[in-house]
């Protein structure tokens, strides 16, 4: 399943893998400075905000010194990290030493941010106009909402209430890896589609986020415009109104899209329209970060393979549907069970014992997530166990061979399907054997050169 | 005494508590103007937000007649002036300091500055208060960033605050919250210097003052996750020295009262803590305690 | 007083017996019977589980608690006895390795003595303790008095091993022996765990109960079996407290009654004036030959105030001149004891309706605002001396951890007002 992976880190891969001018050219925003520094491992920004004001390169073997033995792997991760995205330069000095130093386009733009502060191209809407604005917690919900009726859609067109207006031609876009359909039958989750579904909502979001940066192309887009506009977004104050004459035509055209993805709230004012942040967009930088994962999680795993989730979302339940079999369902908490059933039904459609496992973990309620381990191990154990009792037969292309002219022949068969290590299985007796697939061919050159 | 055991700190969202010392008493004699030292520590403090959007900051004055709160960026209250040319950290801070000072300049007595002492700032105070906000940031859930406390202290130790600085102390060590030091004045700070000793933190007096900003961020922005692989300053010993309750003098000898543990700096009749009397002279505790030795 | 209790052999089938007996539960449901967690949540209007905001109860128990501690410590002075010489007696006879606590009695002493120690450590850091084992009749000395929690719990830790008869003389003459040495300031106490229900001793124990009494040493005993009167009689005699344990929390909560100083009694122990050394720590990777252990030693070491010299370890007495080394972070982990700050006033939220009532709504301590949800005030506190506001969670934190008012910290004039007093 090499497809499988696929998380938020990778949107940093798609920008390392930017020509170095596209690169220099993003990193005159000092957002999106800000924003990769936001993504780098602890170390990496460390480095970066001690050299920030060193205008000269800094030798290798000096930075190597400011670290422990136990953290030299760390080091050398956020140093390679450092280099394919540009911020460090390598260079080598007179006496043919390792060098380092920040891009001075990064640097200059790191250095204004951090004396004057970052100013975003617009401004918020000024007090004096009064446009009643959603409170935080109904511009959240609204959000959560819109996302999750997205996901409702993208996994099952037909179940959603109000469909967004994200065009069709986009949502097959989306649904490109995730959705299978074959022939006239109802399209149908693919693994990575139930793997998605058990992402948390930042990898998902970024997962989309990638799908659509990717096919910018297609459209006739900049990837780097799309990328610098989405980070830009992402420095935007939640709750705050921005108006949207400040944006160009092309942002304009995306920020409807970011709308029904439940990034934005469009509000129409008299006389001007106004888009209004929420959480998910100015999440999207958080989530580049490693410590994305600090949410509180739903789920109680009993011993008794009694799942309880504390939660409201129908797209939760369904989530839980996948590998268990939801009992009751009360306003906000929902009861099943994993059998032996709902777990053979999630095998089928390509879900791994890990991936169930490492969810529950994930999503583990604030009071079972301080024991160790949160999901008790009676359960894991049994979900393991039942995974591999599907994995009891191994298929493998093979060859049956019989009705030998001679003893000699057979045993010399025998002989030459071990040497190439494919012999099977043998019955001396009846002179039968069975040999791999692949080994196949020497075994009846052989057979040829006896006769 | 061990200090606080290290930690294991799964990622670097870290909740920062400064406290700013801003004694006029001492910045009107120190050498380096007190703005100097602001745009410095200014940059410092953003550069921290800039690090992760989960990072939070606040800043405690630590006055010569009061402690206050000047920033929070947790607060919702942030959003004064968002003027274009200067971040919104500064134009907080920069107005509710000023506001501090001008408050904290009311409250000083004119009959107190007449003696020429220089009075300590009250770092008991703004100790007190950083450990009850981290406190609220504990209660938050179990997904609260990881707390650490920066003291930028310049004045020099106000004995009379012993007690109350070393239950902070003991309080941090307890919730495991590290206190980091960074002192500008001319001597070390005994109080520091076991603060930081105590509760696992870095204290660091910055050999000159021209780039404070490198020493702040070389050494203070290390978060608690990257301080397990990063050699940071050792500790140039520390200074364990206490405060005699009869007055209030740091003493590097003295006499303890057995029963409540009170320091004297000289002989006395009766404790006057716990009104105990003494009884038997100092002779008859030594031979004691060597007979134990012995035995 | 020597019956010993025989049990059946085969422990297996006891084990089975006590998973029926329990009331025929499953394992999971066993696991919330005690604390019955679902009684915490309760359905609201619209069907939702909602747990159950229980805030003010509990801090109502904490103040009823606090008010109790305030007025017992406003009668008399604050005396307490800060430097204890303790000796914890473990029985390792043959009782305690019955299995009605879990795993065994002897795994549940060394789990609860090592949280013990420490916690002792912690509220009482200039005392000592050693540790003593009764096996086969007869006492055992395991650790002589010491101020190093670690040493005690590694060396129980590698001798829980039982056999025999207990011996309650046996321990309390090696213990008097031990306690007869000490300087005269210190408190002298014995805190026997007794798994055993009888003793088997040479001599009479009476006499030897009336030579700890003379020795003035406080006898202490937690039982794990069923109440002994021997035991009883010791602990009457020499002020003591005894108590049986009924389970572990229980066991737990005894042993940890015994770690806060107790009450200092002047015909218990004379107070002294005790002159002392505070030394300073050498700078970490500084070279020195330390007195202790005579050789040439890195790393930080601290250095005799009186004669210079270098020692590893606090507290100590230095070798050449004799003055006893502490370091003061060590006294003053005590301190809270002597300056207790004064229970907060609470605030009833009407009394905040007063237009002239300029209170800022938010706590003085931690910035959280004092309105509750619909913006009317909820529940507050506020200092007495410097008036400042303090929601709840903080008036706990204060007394419980803190031990300072932070708004009485941060007001120079209060402060002067304090001093006064």
């Amino acid at each position: 399943m090499p497809e499988v992976r696929i998380i938020a880190k990778n949107f940093m891969d798609m920008v390392a893998s930017m020509p170095a001018m596209k690169l220099d050219k993003l990193y005159e925003n000092g957002f999106i400075c800000e924003a990769i520094l936001r993504s780098l491992p602890p170390l990496a920004k460390k480095y970066v905000l001690q050299l920030l004001h060193i205008d000269v390169p800094v030798a290798a073997k000096l930075l190597e010194e400011w670290v422990l033995p136990d953290g030299f792997s760390k080091h050398r991760v956020a140093i390679d990290r450092l280099v394919q995205l540009r911020v460090f330069v390598e260079a080598a000095d007179r006496k043919n030493e390792k060098t380092y130093k920040v891009t001075p386009t990064f640097q200059r733009s790191l250095q204004k941010l951090l004396v004057h502060g970052g100013t975003l191209p617009r401004e918020p809407m000024p007090s004096n106009i009064t446009v009643r604005l959603p409170t935080l917690e109904d511009l959240e919900a609204w959000a959560l909402e819109q996302w999750e009726c997205f996901l409702l859609q993208l996994i099952s067109s037909s179940q959603v209430e109000k469909p967004s207006n994200i065009s069709s031609s986009l949502m097959k876009v989306f649904q490109r890896r995730l959705l299978s359909q074959r022939d006239r039958d109802a399209p149908k989750l693919t693994e990575s589609g139930f793997q998605f579904l058990l992402m948390n909502t930042n990898a998902q979001l970024w997962y989309i986020i990638r799908e659509y940066i990717s096919n910018s192309e297609e459209r006739g887009v900049d990837a780097a415009d799309l990328i610098s506009f989405m980070l830009e977004i992402s420095f935007h104050v939640i709750g705050e109104a921005y108006n949207i004459n400040t944006l160009t035509d092309f942002q304009r055209s995306i920020i409807k899209d970011l709308a029904d993805l439940g990034l934005v709230k469009l509000q129409q004012g008299r006389k001007e329209s106004w888009f209004i942040p929420t959480k998910l967009a100015t999440n999207l930088s958080v989530s580049l970060a490693d410590s994305s994962s600090r949410k509180e999680g739903f789920v109680v795993v009993e011993t008794n393979f009694r799942v309880y989730a504390y939660s409201t979302s129908k797209l939760h339940c369904e989530i839980l549907r996948l590998f268990s079999r939801v009992e009751y369902q009360l306003p906000n908490l929902i009861v099943g069970a994993i059998t032996k059933e709902s777990l053979y039904n999630a095998f089928d459609n390509g879900i791994t014992a890990d991936q169930i496992i490492s969810f529950l973990q994930q999503n583990a309620h604030p009071r079972v997530a301080e024991r160790a381990p949160s999901v008790p191990e009676n359960v894991t154990d049994q979900i393991r166990l039942w995974e591999s009792d599907l994995n009891r037969v191994e298929m493998t292309e093979s060859y049956y061979y019989d009705e030998f002219p001679s003893r000699d022949i057979f045993e010399g068969a025998c002989d030459c399907a071990r040497e190439w290590n494919g012999l099977l299985w043998e019955d001396s007796k009846k002179m039968h054997m069975v040999v791999k697939a692949e080994v196949h061919p020497y075994v009846r050159d052989y057979l040829r050169r006896q006769k | 005494m061990p200090s606080a055991p290290s930690k294991l700190y799964s990622d670097d969202v870290s909740l920062l508590v400064v406290t700013l010392d801003t004694n006029p008493f001492f910045w009107s004699t120190f050498s380096v103007p007190f703005s100097d030292f602001l745009s410095q520590v200014l940059a410092f403090l953003n550069s921290i937000l800039l690090l992760s959007q989960l990072n939070q900051l606040v800043v405690i004055a630590t006055g010569c007649n009061s402690c206050g709160y000047v920033y929070d960026s947790a607060s919702s209250k942030n959003h004064v002036s968002p003027t274009a040319s200067m971040p919104a950290l500064y134009s907080n801070l920069l107005h509710n300091l000023e506001q501090f000072v001008a408050r904290d300049q009311k409250l000083s007595k004119p009959d107190h500055d007449t003696r020429g002492i220089v009075p300590a700032s009250l770092l008991s105070g703004s100790l007190s208060m950083s450990l009850c906000y981290i406190q609220r940031a504990f209660r938050s859930g179990s997904m609260h960033p990881q707390p650490r406390i920066l003291c930028l202290q310049g004045s020099a130790d106000g004995p009379e605050q012993y007690v109350a600085i070393m239950n902070a102390i003991f309080s941090a060590q307890r919730s495991t919250v590290p206190i980091d030091s960074c002192y500008i004045g001319s001597n070390n700070s005994a109080f520091l210097q076991q603060a930081s000793y105590i509760t696992g933190g870095i204290y660091y007096k910055p050999p000159q003052l021209d780039g404070l900003f490198q020493y702040l961020s070389t050494v203070f922005a290390t978060d608690l996750h990257s301080r397990a692989f990063l050699r940071l300053p050792k500790s140039v010993g520390v200074d364990f020295r206490a405060s005699c309750f009869c007055h209030k003098q740091t003493i590097d000898m003295g006499y303890v009262c057995s029963v409540c543990l009170s320091i004297f700096c000289e002989r006395h009749d009766k404790c006057s803590t716990c009104g105990s009397v003494f009884g038997q002279a100092q002779k008859d505790v030594t031979s004691a305690n060597s007979k134990k030795r012995k035995a | 007083m020597s019956k010993i209790p025989e049990r059946p052999l085969n422990g297996d089938v006891e084990d089975d017996d006590e998973d029926e007996a329990n009331d025929g539960l499953e394992a999971w449901e066993r696991t919330y019977a005690e604390d019955r967690s679902w009684e915490d949540l309760q359905e609201d209007e619209s069907g939702l589980l909602r747990p159950i905001d229980d805030t003010a109860i509990y801090h109502a128990q904490y103040r009823r608690r606090l008010r109790a501690l305030a007025s017992t410590a406003a009668t008399a002075r604050i005396q307490k006895g800060l430097i204890r010489y303790l000796y914890v007696v473990v029985d390792l006879s043959k009782a305690a390795s019955e299995r009605d606590f879990r795993p065994s009695r002897m795994a549940v002493i060394g789990r609860q003595v090592e949280t013990f120690i420490r916690e002792f450590f912690d509220q009482n850091p200039l005392s000592h303790v050693g540790l003593v084992t009764i096996k086969d009749g007869i006492a055992h000395c395991l650790t002589e008095l010491g101020g190093s929690p670690e040493s005690h719990i590694k060396a129980l830790m590698g001798k829980l091993e039982c056999s025999g008869d207990a011996s309650l003389q046996n321990a309390l003459e090696l213990v008097l022996g031990y306690l007869n040495q000490i300087p005269s300031y210190g408190h002298r106490e014995v805190l026997i765990l007794y798994s055993a229900l009888s003793t088997c001793d040479p001599g009479d124990l009476m006499e030897t109960i009336q030579k700890c009494k003379r020795s003035k040493i406080r006898c202490s005993v937690i039982g794990l079996a069923a109440e002994m009167f021997i035991c009883k009689h010791l602990c009457q005699e020499t002020g003591g407290t005894y108590y049986v344990a009924l389970d572990e929390t229980h066991f737990k909560e005894l042993i940890l009654e015994h770690a806060p100083p107790p009450p200092a009694i002047s015909e218990y122990a004379t107070a002294n004036l005790i002159k002392m050394g505070f030394p300073q720590r050498a700078a970490e990777g500084s070279v020195a030959i330390c007195t202790c252990h005579e050789e040439a030693k890195i790393g930080g070491g601290y250095t005799c105030p009186r004669c210079k010299v270098r020692v590893c370890e606090l507290p100590t007495e230095c070798r050449i001149c004799g003055l006893t080394l502490i370091s003061s972070p060590h006294l003053a982990r005590s301190y809270h004891h002597l300056f207790p700050i004064v229970p907060f006033d609470e605030v009833s939220p009407s009394s905040q309706n007063d237009p002239h009532n300029s209170l800022p709504n938010i706590c003085f301590g931690c910035q959280q605002s004092l309105l509750t949800q619909g913006s009317k005030p909820g529940l507050s506190v506020t200092c007495p001396k410097c008036k400042q506001q303090f929601c709840l969670d903080c008036d706990i934190y204060i007394h419980e951890s803190l031990h300072n008012c932070p708004g009485c910290e941060s007001f120079r004039h209060s402060k002067s007002v304090i001093a006064a007093q």
